[in-house]
């Protein structure tokens, strides 16, 4: 593997890793809330309610640390080969439930992580 | 907790938020694309990239549509189990490169193809396995 790619493939992995405590964060604050009902207007009552919560500006945080780097890595690579790669935050999310949040995580999903580890792969053969 | 069935009004939605998902990295894309070629050596040469993309038109027509992503995005939750909901959006990951060689002129090799149909299957087991879950949860 070049140095570069590896490079970017870390990247990348760093903006996965943003987003995944950007998705913690922004579940702790919902599961702080009750849970909205049907239609668009309790949705949009929810969203304010939501914002005036300081976790969520955190996860705001890391959503731009994330963008930065993304834009970063968009410059140097081709969108379809990122945003292809960038599906390993579905293996960070699937390893923070299990190692931070001690939920169990099915034979089924972890099938699903070795397709996408597999997936990866390929598209960083190419 | 009750979800309604997936309607063709939410399957459309859904679809839209595929769209729109592929709409934003096209606009991300395009608003780095405009900068000269650059070698980043030094941290300040970071900022001076940043800077230039902060101030293409691109970035925010993708950052606007961000936003409606995530609007749209928390308002069909709440009708649809994620479950069904990210196996329909997953489907931005052949638009993405479909998208790349229409408007960006990318080339995506048979290789990445092939990566590309593992990932989504990869997707679907990791979101079936979110409806046992919901189904235990009943």
């Amino acid at each position: 593997m070049r140095p570069e790619l590896a490079f970017i493939l870390f990247l990348i992995a760093l903006t996965s890793a943003c987003d995944t405590i950007n998705q913690l964060f922004l579940k702790s604050a919902i599961n702080s809330l009750a849970s909205p009902r049907g239609n668009f207007q309790e949705v949009f009552k929810f969203i304010f309610k939501l914002i005036v919560i300081p976790r969520v500006w955190l996860s705001f945080l890391f959503s731009a640390i994330s963008l930065c780097i993304w834009l970063f890595v968009l410059s140097q690579v081709d969108l379809s080969f990122a945003f292809s790669v960038d599906s390993m935050h579905y293996i960070f999310i699937a390893l923070a439930s299990r190692f931070i949040l001690q939920e169990r995580v099915s034979l089924k999903r972890w099938l699903g992580i070795i397709f996408i580890v597999a997936g990866i792969l390929l598209v960083s053969l190419s | 907790m009750f979800k309604n069935k997936l309607t063709l009004k939410i399957l459309v939605f859904l679809i839209f938020t595929d769209f729109l998902e592929t709409f934003t990295h096209l606009c991300f894309k395009k608003s780095v694309l405009l900068e000269p070629g650059l070698a980043i050596n030094k941290a300040g040469d970071l900022l001076i990239f940043l800077q230039g993309a902060f101030l293409s038109p691109f970035l925010w027509l993708g950052l606007l549509s961000v936003f409606c992503t995530f609007i749209l995005w928390s308002s069909l939750l709440s009708r649809i189990d994620l479950s069904v909901a990210v196996p329909i959006c997953s489907f931005s990951y052949i638009l993405i490169p479909v998208a790349s060689i229409i408007f960006l002129h990318e080339k995506v090799s048979p290789f990445r193809w092939g990566g590309v149909l593992f990932i989504l299957l990869g997707v679907v087991f990791v979101s079936l396995s979110a409806s046992e879950k919901e189904r235990a949860l009943e």
